[in-house]
């Protein structure tokens, strides 16, 4: 019997169709993406028929976690005139000037402090300290704002009533809302007007967190007459 | 690379245009893996809401409800234990309404004195939704409420969806029926307890949606609520 001949078989495979797909899915996913911004806490949305989109553009967000600490996000309009980073920025002067106006321990942010903090995407610290927390590296901000590592973070907020003597969340609301009124994008739309019609200010709370949590900071943006604004939730299908 | 020919052999080699494509396909893997990760593809949805504002002024003014017309949602939530000031997690969340004034015509009273209030109107309820395409729980009571619009919206989303009336027009005409005075419409009063989950508060929001209700409002608990609350949970212990 003649033995049998295993014929050597080339290992090669031609790469080239596969890397037409990964390409196709990668320019796909580069274009429909967009990134998830960092944020302190994680919270689950309760689910709602709205179908209402979240703007990408001129909303303050206020994520309230079930501890009730509560944390601001701001995004600037469209346009590269005001961008986050710059609302930002002016923001933060504006909150210097209002909280100096009201307390006897005076801060003074420096340009660089500034400059820092106009980076940050959800920021949530008392005002007081906020200085001391802008000069450290960014890892060890974001040690600072997670809520499991420091209980204390979050903007400072009660049931104020009293708009002489305002509390840091309305502070910080004042300010944006002053700040709001410059922000003009290139189709006259100001800022101010989406925090008017409700559409700028957006409620972040997770499903479980009580209402009396929630409540704390709809009470504060009804005192401070902003009392249109939206609940964030996630879409859910109801059948007719 | 230029090669130098030695000698007289002047026949070229075949180039070989083979390229292997695998570390391309690699680093595409890792770079679609960074995308997916790090993308989100839905996006959040907004549910608009208005407040009066905390004016005292506004308060005064503010006509009372017409008693045949209000209808008062209660929304609780039962908790575990809260640790450390961290609030226990949802164990069930619960839907209470009454209709008209805490207590109907008596108020809350306990004439008799057996611990109970004698006219207690609060109903427990539950969100369902729809089953086999009828309205449940208390979508089915708010819906009977506000019959008149909603029939009427029926009728005009049913053309909308055979494409006679376009998207714009749809809305404004909803808007008109919704706001129509004309018609009989319920004037809704949504409490939740200091426990509720906010899923709860939003549910009912939701269905105020769903059922085209315009006239409603979140509000605070008063002390009638309280007891009429605390009187039905002694009557009907929760599991």
């Amino acid at each position: 019997m003649g033995r049998v001949k295993i014929k050597r078989k080339s290992t090669l495979i031609d790469m080239t169709a596969m890397s037409d797909v990964t390409v196709l899915l990668l320019t796909f996913f580069m274009l429909t993406s967009t990134f998830l911004q960092k944020e302190p806490v994680i919270v689950l949305t309760p689910s709602s028929v709205s179908e209402i989109k979240v703007p990408t553009s001129n909303l303050v967000t206020v994520l309230v976690d079930p501890e009730s600490r509560v944390f601001v996000s701001v995004a600037g309009s469209q346009d590269s005139t005001w961008s986050s980073e710059r609302v930002r920025a002016e923001v933060l002067k504006y909150a210097e000037k209002l909280y100096n106006d009201s307390h006897k321990n005076q801060v003074n942010f420096t340009d660089k402090q500034v400059r820092a903090f106009s980076k940050i995407n959800m920021f949530g610290y008392p005002i007081a300290s906020l200085g001391e927390f802008l000069d450290q590296p960014q890892a060890k901000q974001d040690e600072l704002v997670d809520p499991s590592k420091n209980p204390n973070c979050g903007i400072p907020i009660d049931l104020n009533k009293d708009m002489t003597k305002p509390n840091e969340f309305q502070i910080w609301m004042n300010a944006i809302y002053n700040v709001a009124q410059d922000v003009v994008d290139s189709d006259g739309n100001s800022f101010e007007s989406f925090i008017k019609r409700g559409e700028g200010i957006a409620i972040k709370a997770d499903k479980e967190t009580p209402y009396e949590v929630v409540h704390v900071v709809m009470d504060n943006l009804q005192t401070m007459k902003m009392n249109k604004f939206s609940l964030m939730t996630a879409l859910k299908s109801e059948e007719e | 690379m230029a090669q130098v020919n030695e000698g007289g052999n002047s026949r070229q080699k075949k180039m070989q245009i083979h390229v292997d494509f695998t570390p391309m396909v690699d680093m595409n893997m890792l770079l679609i893996t960074f995308f997916m990760l790090c993308t989100t593809m839905i996006k959040s949805q907004t549910l608009q809401i208005s407040l009066p504002t905390n004016d005292k002024v506004d308060q005064t003014e503010q006509n009372k409800v017409k008693q045949s017309e209000a209808i008062t949602i209660i929304v609780d939530s039962e908790r575990d234990e809260a640790i450390d000031g961290k609030p226990g997690t949802v164990k069930k969340n619960y839907v209470y309404y009454y209709e008209g004034k805490a207590g109907g015509e008596l108020g809350v009273e306990d004439a008799d004195g057996n611990g109970f209030i004698d006219n207690n109107n609060l109903k427990e309820i539950e969100f369902l939704g729809n089953a086999n395409g009828q309205t449940q729980g208390i979508r089915k009571i708010l819906r009977k409420r506000n019959e008149k619009v909603v029939e009427k919206i029926d009728v005009l989303k049913a053309e909308w969806r055979d494409k006679k009336i376009t998207d714009e027009e749809y809305q404004a005409e909803a808007r008109k029926i919704r706001n129509d005075s004309t018609l009989k419409r319920p004037t809704v009063i949504i409490k939740a307890t200091p426990n509720a989950s906010y899923e709860t508060l939003v549910n009912a929001l939701d269905e105020m949606q769903i059922n085209s209700i315009s006239k409603y409002q979140i509000d605070n608990m008063n002390a009638n609520d309280s007891a009429l609350l605390l009187d039905y949970i002694k009557a009907h212990p929760r599991k």
